[in-house]
């Protein structure tokens, strides 16, 4: 059994050297490995909150149209992690999409370079209805221009498209979004998301307070997405088996470092990691 | 005059002057929702636009077109306040915003006093004498004018805020500010724009107010506690409540003014007060405010 590389990686070499590319039987393989390996690239990323120091220098890139897991414990510095790439929290080092520098940027600025962050806690406009929740995610696409009648109806073509992703959200179409239930709030937070076709789609524990049937569906409707658009996404999880099962690779993140990187279908076959991700404190781990 | 009639005059005359509190309130509700701020200096900001339709006029400009002039200056006065008094302690603990507006209040008064003087001013009286003589009850031209305008204002505000794209981006800001600026609202510009449509909707109050008080720096003072009083009973969220809220406080001054005689005209500015006392005992809420939830 060959292991995962673990600890941290050089900067400025490319992210995982040592991990052989092995394609998974039944996980899905490295997506878009020929073109642009490095649609995101975060080089030696600290951030945190003031004086409490996060994350330790970060290095990973994710390919154009890969889904990317960050998995770690409670506490690891995976919020952060996704703060830092959408302007949220400050930090130093380098985090560029496409070429074009994030650090530094305001959360709308990052917006507007094209990442859609669906928080913690996602985010609901609680007094607005669910359709109004979704022209405020429209909202960049039509902000620009004048709002004519071509407009109106690209904005009407981009609400059909979300509720063909999610049926439900067009039948609570005119509810005020504040009434809806966990799993189609996360729903409305990541159509919001969708809608104005983002670059970079940042998930923060999706799956968190739901039930497991509506958190599988969930991330189903998240891997056709990323197979239909082609959607870049980084996805925060502890839930580790759910977001192996959509992931092309996985990043542990432990205390502010990576731990372990890899393609998703080893880490998720490995069964040294998964007894880890079972509950194994890792300082057992760290001893055995 | 029978005891209905006078009874129905009086009520009129209250929902004359409960409009004025009604639009002041209506500036107040805007700035909270936006904000979470209680402007203190909202009055003022009022009564200062009020001296700029005033000096328009004084210097020749006909009414009708000094007032939207007035109008776009208190909305660009406005976003300047926001600018560069509020934003440097937007999220700044409470009592320091408070304490911001309140020094704005006392600055805006000073500098009233500065430029035109504590000594009163006639302002032109925008509605024609006389009236309707509707059974018995006389309804002032300048009654319905005002109660026409606040209703056109309200009008606009609801076109604007559900009909309108700005309008949407506005409410979203109001709502979840951080959510807001993840769908990559600039939120600094849009919370500009609502402290410059609550300075605007404030500047119809003064103008409206000006003939009947007389324009000194000192004038929307007492307004602006029947306008608080107006807020609080409505809800501190809820522009309609705002406005339903200003009409009752105006009808309760006149019927307690009328017939309670220990009030009487003199002690007439306690009404607002023990309507303020009694609603935060009764329903801290207001009549269309929601409870407070704690936000996530
Ligand atoms: N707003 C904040 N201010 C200060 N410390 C914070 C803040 N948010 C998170 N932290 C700290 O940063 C560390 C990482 O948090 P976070 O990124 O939320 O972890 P995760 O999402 O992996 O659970 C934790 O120790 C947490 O206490
Ligand atoms: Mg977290």
């Amino acid at each position: 059994m060959s292991e995962p590389t673990t600890g941290r990686t050089e900067p400025g070499a490319s992210a995982e050297p040592d991990v052989p590319e092995v394609s998974g039987t039944t996980g899905r393989t490295e997506a878009g490995a020929s073109a642009e390996p490095d649609f995101l690239k975060v080089s030696g990323l600290h951030a945190g909150y003031g004086r409490a120091r996060v994350l330790q220098g970060l290095d990973f890139s994710v390919a154009r149209g890969e889904v990317c897991a960050i998995l770690g414990p409670n506490g690891a510095g995976k919020t952060t992690t996704l703060r830092a790439l959408s302007g949220m929290a400050g930090g130093r080092g380098s985090v560029t999409l496409d070429g074009t520098e994030l650090l530094g940027r305001s959360p709308e600025q990052a917006a507007r370079l094209g990442v859609a962050h669906v928080p913690e806690g996602r985010g609901t406009f609680n007094d607005l209805t669910v359709e109004e929740n979704l022209r405020i995610g429209a909202h960049l696409r039509t902000a620009r221009r004048w709002r004519g009648r071509a407009e109106r109806a690209a904005v009407t073509a981009d609400l059909e498209r979300i509720y063909g992703h999610f049926p439900r959200l067009r039948q609570r179409s005119r509810q005020a979004a504040g009434s809806l239930s966990g799993g189609e709030q996360q729903m409305l937070a990541i159509g919001r998301a969708l809608i104005r076709r983002p670059a970079l789609l940042l998930l923060d524990e999706p799956s968190l307070g739901l039930a497991p049937l509506v958190t599988r569906e969930l991330f189903e409707i998240v891997r056709a997405v990323n197979e239909e658009e082609r959607t870049t996404v980084v996805v925060v999880e502890q839930n580790a088996r759910l977001a192996l099962d959509i992931a092309h690779r996985a990043h542990v993140l432990e205390a502010g470092r990576l731990v372990l990187s890899g393609p998703a279908a080893r880490i998720r076959e490995d069964g040294h990691i998964a007894e880890v991700y079972l509950g194994v404190p890792a300082h057992a781990r760290k001893a055995g | 005059m029978s005891a209905v009639t006078d009874l129905l005059q009086q009520v009129v005359e209250g929902l004359g002057s409960g409009a004025v509190y009604a639009s002041l309130a209506l500036a107040l509700v805007l700035i909270h929702r936006f904000t979470g701020i209680v402007n203190f200096a909202q009055g003022e900001l009022a009564m200062l636009s009020t001296y700029v339709a005033w000096q328009l006029v004084a210097s020749g400009m006909p009414f009708w077109l000094a007032l939207p002039v007035t109008l776009a200056v208190s909305f660009a006065g406005g976003m300047l306040v926001e600018r560069i008094v509020i934003r440097p302690v937007q999220g700044a603990p409470e009592l320091t915003v408070v304490i911001v507006t309140v020094g704005l209040f006392i600055f805006v008064n000073a500098l009233a006093g500065l430029i035109w003087s504590f000594t009163v001013k006639d302002f032109p009286r925008q509605f024609p004498d006389g009236g309707l003589d509707l059974a018995g009850v006389r309804v002032d031209w300048s009654t319905l004018g005002i109660l026409g305008v606040v209703a056109v204002v309200m009008g606009l505000l609801y076109l604007l805020f559900q009909h309108t794209s700005s309008g949407l981006v506005m409410r979203a800001v109001a709502c979840n500010p951080s959510s807001a600026r993840l769908s990559g609202i600039r939120v600094g510009r849009v919370l500009m724009l609502g402290w410059g449509l609550a300075a605007t909707v404030g500047a119809v109050s003064g103008v409206l107010v000006a003939p009947v008080l007389f324009l000194e720096p000192n004038m929307m003072g007492g307004v602006l506690i029947y306008a608080f009083a107006a807020a609080t009973l409505g809800g501190f969220d809820s522009p309609v409540g705002a406005v339903v809220g200003g009409l009752i406080v105006g009808v309760a001054e006149t019927l307690t003014g009328a017939y309670v005689d220990v009030i009487g005209a003199d002690l007439k500015v306690g009404v607002p007060l023990m309507i303020i006392l009694a609603v935060l005992l009764v329903r801290p809420q207001g009549l269309f405010g929601r409870a407070a939830v704690v936000r996530a």
